[in-house]
């Protein structure tokens, strides 16, 4: 087993997990973010570290690739298409993003119309070359393109290259002939799906990220050569897989939901290691909260995100659902009298009012305070000192324009951040047709466990569960990590005329691919390999995932299929219809090589009865109550505490309500039921 | 008032309307459910007021209280019972357009009927004289396609297998139709099984009390919003360029508009009588434009339910352009007639708060639809299909580009789903240079798609607008770049309009043209009105539009006086 | 055609002269205007009368 450090770069802090294989010891700090350069903040936290270049693996969640998005600092882009289509990116779906808003201002892509150009080729959409490419023209654009000298990278995307990328290639390598150190994305490699917009978009935004990622991964491995560990870092991708520099630097639209992803491979392992097979993750921070599912022991990868509203980014990734609600979310009246808690949030500057720091709303960490769920002599282990009485005076105000009583409106605030909270695990529940009911709640991030047992009675999901290091669990996830390739292809055939052959060869090239792309990068050991098959009914325009037991495609497999298809439809939206035409659409394979995992160390056995250290007095719904307070570091395998009560610990506190009672496991989870 | 509860349970419903919508997404056949999102989906109470509703299609939201308020006229409370799913889409009686079709479900909470789960939805083939639905030279609502009375398609939770029998026998494309009609039904049924579960967990009575505070705090919200715009009395004329079956007659409409203090009136006397041809709009449609137009005009965070729409008052004088009478045509009141009554109520309203309405924007959904017999399958093809368009400009920015029209929020369907789906390829997806009308802020501009023929035969029907009447501009701002639908036959160099090619009585509303292999079609979709003097447009921003080609060096040097140096 | 206890499957129901609203039943209990048509409301009766007062003094234009 490989002595492995976590690190996850957040907005405002940089979290170390470190794991030594020889004590069996897991280690957690903190320090803050260096936002103009990333790297030093990591430096820094590694001088904790007693010898760096005893480190096997040092695995960096990063939000590069996010913040050159959001912040537009990307290279200038040419985009490439086909003749006539140049305006994709700019038309998008003719969708707005919200009703009823005049104000509203259509959001512009990632690279200028002066810069999009287009070619003289046409696939039909089976395929067949209608209009050859002409290789001439595409020679002379390239030409005009390397004159013109302020192209940093260029995107190729074709129509209806998802079934043939012939022209897209040859388009690749003329562009590559005469400006051999630009970057150049094609479409195919991004994202082999049909639907240009989506395509495109996603292509732009690979070949917008590539030379600021490249720079700043060579940036960053000279600083880590220097202390002699360059060789031994990963980054984290958006499907949760580890890469190498060179891997990830290669397609950086990978990389657009990077360090959340650490928290749901934690909850991955987690669930293997406690067999609790359905986990809804809630990890919420300051300023924002993130939800996901890990359902029968596997995350859910999505392929329709957008970093804004009208950018998508097709690529495969986990399924996490984020908003901008957190303990720093502010309390408000709105124009009909109505208690409203964010979006606007207090952030880390000037924070909360209790932070004391000149912050003078209501916050929902301040409504905490007000209710005794945190403890303010108690805030990060002590660490930090809150200022109860600026916590009510700030609720002390809501109270006031809302004629209640401070706790009451302090108990009001919480419940509307619940319900805030709620409208998340909804859209990942819900949304997906999963019943709460088959859940349990996995609370991390500061201010998780404070809410989870709340959350778990709104959402009706009947258990809960607080891990380990709740405040670094992104980066405890990142020391579990595996390296992870996704590939999908549209490969559209009916039930009617299945062509077996074709699919058998198309599964086996992408399975293949997949391998590849891991043993290029030196991801040699415990190769697994999952297929499954997106499917509809003819006519539908959205697919069911099924998975899919090999590359071959027989009789029997594909008899299977089907059956599966019409159970799978009738099980996720109650209905199926029997005997009609299903159309597969697209193959998808993960290729995975398993990392050794930690061993977790095991509490011993306690009496059952843990001692509390004191007492406080907690408001609930019904009204105050005089409740233990407990220390987890107290607790040992086995131990048992009834509601009401309070779990104290350094990153967090868990509030119990009366009806509800906790088990610690033998790791030192907190198992919560109602 | 309990606002923690309201809270509460305005976002849970909003959610689950979320839900239902992403089901029928899931499920649907149509391109227009499933990539356009033309439906949307809603809770109503026992008087048929919509207690929430999800953001999908906006013609929907303002119409759905009128339509499950007429459904329950015919069919009484009494007569509903647990499992029963109705349906509806008759443009008299509370509908929309034909195309539109209404289902609903009852939800029951121990044993007692508390309320409703409604899904909307426009399929895309209903019967009638043209494949697709929008027969642009109808006469009579007969030639529409199949109209529907409220029916329980399934009752008590079985199919009645003789209301699924007569819709199916009745469409061209009864496979597509029978998938969306079960889609629509997972959604109600979505839609009833998690509101039972919220009666459940709060109880009857609460839910009640809590849903009537929340109307009443929506009409509360609305009512301030109101009463912070001045009082006054309002005008507008507008004009319709012809509804395809009088050559060259315009047809009016007219918007008086009377705010005094948390009121609104809003009354169409003076519009035209309803036309011969299918451009007339229903009185659900007249209804769900005015509360467009005002819910555009307020704060949109309002929670959106009956309550915002008690303050607005519609008078919509019966067999006028604006609530059409049995038996005249009305398919294209609903996508056409809409935005452009919203547009003059808009328009009225400029003179009263000039900051918060745009210039006249593309107001058309283009409705290009064609259906034929695949060459592949041998199987009936139909597509109702939308494009879109430029929006005006506004007091704080250029209007945008390419948007869905003001009365719609639907998605335009994505070039490699439309040719894997239909016989058509797209030459083009090109933005029209110069289509926004120049100002001080420019209007959005439209585009063209041109496609090529490829089934040995597809019938094409129309209801467009915008090909003679431009977007009006605002402030001094330049009329927007109109519409235009050319074909150019197979061995010919020259396009046509449908009139030239075809004799068509109109070039924007027509049906039944059929387009042969090989044959060319080019949409051209409008672009929107500009705002305030174009002489006080930046001349960086000029020269940024021309260097990015949204206008030609001649429109620079016509419209804004700029030249650069050759 | 009566197909339900309330009777309302009938082809044209009466609109209200003034706002243009379906007036579903009790017909003959629809509100007579002076002029003898039926509205649905007496706020109806009088915006028309003070509408068409209004209108006969000043032209509307756009």
């Amino acid at each position: 087993m490989q002595n492995i450090i976590g690190i996850d770069i957040g907005g405002t802090f940089t979290d170390f997990v470190s794991y030594d294989p020889k004590t069996g010891e897991i280690h957690n700090w903190k320090n803050l973010t260096t936002p103009a350069e990333p790297i030093d903040g990591v430096l820094e936290g590694l001088e904790r570290v007693e010898d760096v270049k005893k480190l096997d693996k040092l695995r960096l969640g990063t939000t590069i690739a996010t913040n050159a998005l959001l912040t537009r600092r990307g290279a200038k882009v040419a985009y490439v298409t086909t003749s006539g289509f140049r305006d994709v990116p700019f038309i998008q779906r003719g969708d707005r993003r919200s009703h009823y808003d005049i104000t509203w201002i259509k959001t512009k892509p990632l690279v200028a119309r002066r810069n999009c150009h287009e070619v003289s080729e046409r696939l039909s959409a089976k395929g067949e070359v209608v209009e050859a490419l002409d290789e001439a023209a595409v020679r002379a654009l390239a030409q005009k393109i390397k004159a013109q000298g302020d192209i940093e990278a260029i995107a190729i995307c074709t129509l209806f290259s998802y079934i043939d990328p012939a022209h897209e290639m040859r388009v690749r390598d003329i562009f590559a002939e005469v400006l051999p150190d630009t970057p150049i994305s094609i479409s195919y490699d991004v994202l082999p799906k049909w639907k240009e917009y989506d395509r495109a978009s996603t292509t732009i935004a690979d070949a917008y990220l590539k030379p600021i990622v490249s720079d700043n991964f060579r940036r960053m491995q000279k600083r880590l050569d220097g202390i002699g560990i360059g060789g031994k870092v990963g980054v984290i991708k958006s499907n949760g897989g580890e890469a190498t520099l060179d891997g990830a630097a290669a397609a950086p639209v990978q990389m657009t939901l990077s360090g959340p992803t650490g928290a749901v491979v934690a909850t991955r392992a987690l669930s293997r290691l406690t067999g609790i097979n359905n986990i809804v993750t809630f990890d919420m921070g300051g300023t924002s909260t993130d939800c996901s599912t890990v359902v029968d022991g596997m995350e859910h990868v999505t392929t329709s995100f957008e970093i804004e509203w009208g950018i998508p980014i097709q690529v495969p990734m986990i399924d996490i659902h984020t908003i901008g609600a957190g303990g720093g979310s502010i309390a408000w009246i709105d124009k009909g009298g109505m208690l409203r808690v964010g979006p606007q949030s207090a952030g880390a500057a000037p924070g909360p009012a209790c932070y004391g720091r000149g912050g003078e709303n209501a916050t929902v960490t301040d409504a905490n305070v007000v209710l005794g769920r945190i403890n303010p002599d108690y805030f990060l282990g002590g660490k930090m000192k809150l200022d109860a009485a600026a916590a009510h005076r700030a609720v002390g105000k809501v109270a006031k324009a809302l004629n209640i009583e401070p706790d009451a409106a302090a108990y009001a605030m919480v419940q509307i951040a619940n319900n805030n909270m709620l409208g998340a695990l909804r859209a990942v529940l819900l949304q997906r047709g999963l019943d709460p009911r088959d859940f349990t709640l996995l609370a991390s991030g500061g201010a998780g466990p404070v809410h989870v047992c709340d959350l778990m009675e709104i959402a009706g999901i009947p258990k809960g569960l607080v891990p380990n290091y709740p405040g670094q669990f992104s980066a405890f996830g990142f020391i579990m990590t595996d390296a992870r390739v996704d590939r999908h292809r549209t490969v559209q055939q009916t039930s009617k005329y299945f062509d077996a052959t074709r699919a058998t060869a198309a599964m086996t090239e992408l399975a293949n691919s997949a391998v590849a792309e891991l043993t290029q990068y030196g991801y040699t050991q415990g190769i697994e390999v999952y297929r499954s098959i997106e499917a509809r009914y003819l006519g539908q325009n959205h697919e069911l995932e099924l998975s899919f037991p090999g590359n071959e495609f027989n009789d029997e497999t594909i008899a299977d299929l089907w059956e599966r298809f019409h159970a799978e439809h009738e099980a996720r939206f109650g209905f199926a219809i029997p005997g009609e035409t299903i159309e597969t659409v697209n193959l998808k394979v993960v290729a995975i090589s398993v990392s050794e995992k930690p061993e977790m160390k095991t509490l011993a056995k306690g009496s059952g009865k843990p001692e509390p250290r004191g007492t406080r007095r907690v408001r609930y719904e019904e009204g105050w109550h005089e409740v233990p307070v407990f220390n987890r570091e107290d607790f040992k395998d086995g131990d048992k505490v009834q509601g009401p009560a309070v779990v104290e610990e350094n990153a967090s506190v868990t509030i119990l309500r009366p009806e509800q009672n906790l088990v610690v496991d033998r790791f030192g989870n907190l198992l919560i039921a109602s | 008032m309990d606002f923690v509860t309201m809270n509460i349970l305005e976002s849970t419903m909003v959610s689950i309307c979320r839900e239902m919508g992403i089901v029928l997404m899931k499920t649907s056949y149509s391109t227009i459910f499933n990539e356009a999102l033309d439906f949307t989906c809603g809770l109503a109470d026992l008087n048929g007021d919509m207690i929430a509703v999800a953001d999908y299609c906006p013609s929907q939201i303002g119409g759905m209280p009128l339509l499950v308020r007429s459904c329950l006229k015919e069919i009484p409370l009494s007569e509903i019972e647990e499992g029963d799913v109705i349906l509806h889409n008759d443009p008299y009686r509370g509908g929309l357009h034909t195309p539109e079709h209404t289902f609903f479900k009852p939800i029951f909470a121990d044993g007692e009927l508390m309320g409703f789960a409604v899904a909307i939805g426009h399929i895309a083939e209903v019967g009638g004289m043209a494949p697709g639905g929008f027969c642009g030279e109808a006469t009579e609502i007969f030639h529409e396609g199949l109209r529907i009375p409220p029916v329980k398609i399934k009752k008590r939770g079985k199919d009645n297998i003789e209301v699924w029998k007569l819709l199916l026998a009745n469409v061209r494309t009864p496979r597509v139709n029978y998938g969306d009609l079960r889609a629509l039904i997972a959604a109600v049924d979505l839609g009833e099984k998690q509101m039972a579960g919220i009666f459940q967990k709060y109880g009857r009575q609460k839910v009640q009390d809590t849903v009537r505070d929340l109307l009443l705090y929506s009409e509360r919200r609305m009512r301030a919003e109101l009463e912070a715009l001045p009082d006054g009395r309002f005008n507008f004329i507008d004009h319709i360029e012809s509804d395809g079956i009088e050559e060259d007659r315009k047809h009016t409409i007219e918007v008086e508009v009377t705010k005094k203090g948390g009121d609104i009136i809003v009354d169409y006397t003076g519009s035209s009588p309803q036309a011969a041809g299918p451009i007339n709009a229903t009185l659900g449609v007249a209804t769900s434009a005015a509360y467009n137009a005002v819910l555009h005009m307020t704060d949109p965070s309002i929670p959106r339910n009956s309550g915002c729409f008690r303050p607005i008052r519609i008078v919509a004088p019966p067999g006028t352009i604006v609530n059409v009478d049995f038996p005249a045509p009305e398919v294209g009141g609903n996508t056409e007639t809409h935005p452009r009554i919203v547009g003059a109520i808009m328009g009225a309203m400029a003179k009263a708060v000039p900051n918060r309405i745009m210039a006249a924007e593309g107001a058309t959904h283009c409705n290009f639809v064609f259906g034929g017999v695949d060459a592949d399958t041998g199987e009936f093809f139909a597509c109702y299909d939308l494009e879109a368009v430029g929006w005006g400009g506004r007091a704080f920015a250029d209007g945008n580009d390419a948007v869905d029209s003001i009365n719609g929020n639907c998605r335009i369907t994505p070039v490699e789903v439309y040719e894997t789906r239909f016989p058509w390829r797209i030459e083009s997806l090109a933005f029209n240079a110069d289509s926004g009308g120049a100002g001080e802020f420019r209007g959005g501009l439209g585009y063209t798609k041109q496609m090529l023929c490829l089934n040995k035969e597809i019938i094409c029907s129309q209801m467009t607008d915008r090909h003679l009447i431009a977007p009006w501009g605002l402030n001094g701002g330049g009329e927007g770049g109109t519409g235009a639908t050319l074909v150019q036959k197979s061995g010919e160099e020259k396009w046509k309009t449908m009139r030239e090619a075809y004799g068509k009585k109109s070039t924007s509303r027509y049906s039944n043209v059929s387009i042969r292999e090989g044959d060319r079609v080019k949409l051209v979709t409008p672009g929107g009105g500009g705002y305030g003097d174009p002489g006080k447009r930046p001349k960086e921003l000029v020269r940024d539009d021309l260097h990015e080609g949204y206008i030609s060096k001649d429109f620079a040097k016509r419209a804004y006086k700029y030249q650069e140096a050759e | 055609m009566k197909f339900s206890q309330n009777g309302l499957y009938i082809e044209s129901y009466t609109k209200c002269t003034n706002c243009g609203v379906l007036i579903y039943d009790k017909i003959d209990q629809a509100v007579k205007g002076p002029d003898n048509a039926s509205y649905c409301s007496s706020w109806c009766i009088d915006w028309k009368k003070d509408r068409d007062a209004r209108r006969s003094k000043v032209k509307v234009t756009s």
